[in-house]
């Protein structure tokens, strides 16, 4: 079984895939590049909780 | 070359291909490379998809005149879809960057692509320069609709469902997406991630590793939701379907060809599995000779 902390990011990435999917289906062209998904998914994943976690 | 009805610009492969280097990663006993893995994956559509559904660049609308052709045929770069296309690419990776693993991971990633599409309706031409499609028909393919529409009917089919049993297999397999794993397995198993350390975080690598799973995932459920939710595009998981649109076909395989692909791939097996031996005889040489 999962770990409570594993557990948490994945409850983190399905955050970030409702948000991305909830773009996708109003607007398809975000759905269409590997590049779109990487960049988004480096900003939700990686900068902003970096920066959270710089801020306080 | 004619002008599209309506600009296009990205590339697009279905969720099969995001998925399935997981699952390679996962069991093959080879030493794999991960990222040379996904680029084989995605190779065979990175250089075609484009032209199919059209591209607007600068000004200028450019898209292939019969997409059917151009992606799956020859003439054409259906070429791409093919197995020794993957050879001779990796070959090329073993020569110039000098890494057997990379060659391989690519080799993998590509073949599965190639492998995969025989699912559609057209098929590939898997023993190219032999420009005969093998395909199973399993679900329409319908890139010649346009990319929408495309989208449309691949996720009202038996592919989606495909893309479907993916996805579960991955979920299932979640321990392959840990961090964990990835120190241990995919990290150690290529001096790129080591390289990429030097400028980014592990946090950052391990996003870009797990991208690929989290795109096709969110994908297969955002186009579904697109297609069944907002347009009520109608199921239809029979063979070959969906029905409702207009699928393009190639000719259905006669015995000479299937007889033919039996031999080609009988002498495929027979010179690896001769290959193998021989290594072994060698190894054993090499072993009597130091005792």
């Amino acid at each position: 079984m999962p770990s409570r902390r594993q557990l948490a990011v994945a409850a983190g990435y399905v955050a970030a895939a409702a948000v991305y999917i909830a773009i996708g289906v109003a607007y398809t062209d975000f759905l269409f590049s590997y590049f779109v998904g990487l960049a988004y998914l480096l900003l939700v994943a990686w900068l902003v909780p970096a920066g959270v976690r710089r801020l306080f | 070359m004619a002008r599209p009805g309506r600009r296009a610009e990205a590339v697009l492969s279905w969720a099969a291909h995001d998925l399935e280097p997981y699952a390679i990663q996962r069991h093959s006993r080879l030493k794999i490379a991960f990222v040379p893995l996904l680029i084989g994956s995605y190779a065979p559509d990175l250089m075609s998809k484009w032209f199919v559904y059209g591209i607007h660049v600068g000004g200028l609308d450019l898209k292939a005149s019969d997409p059917v052709q151009f992606h799956r045929g020859w003439p054409g770069v259906g070429f791409t879809h093919s197995l020794l296309f993957g050879v001779v690419i990796a070959l090329l990776i073993w020569r110039v960057f000098g890494s057997k693993t990379w060659a391989i991971s690519f080799l993998i990633g590509q073949w599965a692509h190639a492998i995969t599409d025989t699912g559609d309706t057209v098929g590939t031409m898997l023993f190219f320069p032999w420009t005969v499609h093998v395909h199973i028909g399993a679900w329409a393919y319908a890139g010649q609709t346009g990319r929408l529409t495309d989208a449309a009917a691949y996720f009202s089919g038996l592919g989606g469902v495909w893309d479907a049993v993916w996805i579960v297999y991955g979920i299932f397999s979640w321990r392959v997406l840990t961090r964990s794993y990835f120190e241990q397995h995919v990290y150690s198993a290529d001096g790129f991630w080591a390289s990429a350390n030097r400028l980014f975080p592990m946090a950052a690598l391990l996003v870009l590793y797990r991208t690929a799973f989290f795109y096709g995932t969110s994908r297969w459920i955002a186009w579904t939701l697109w297609a069944h939710v907002v347009h009520h595009y109608r199921y239809d998981i029979s063979w070959g379907g969906p029905h409702w649109v207009t699928a393009a076909h190639s000719p259905p395989i006669t015995w000479p060809q299937l007889a033919g692909m039996a031999g080609i791939v009988a002498a495929i097996v027979a010179a690896a599995y001769a290959y193998r031996l021989a290594g072994r005889r060698r190894g054993l040489t090499a072993t009597r000779s130091e005792t």
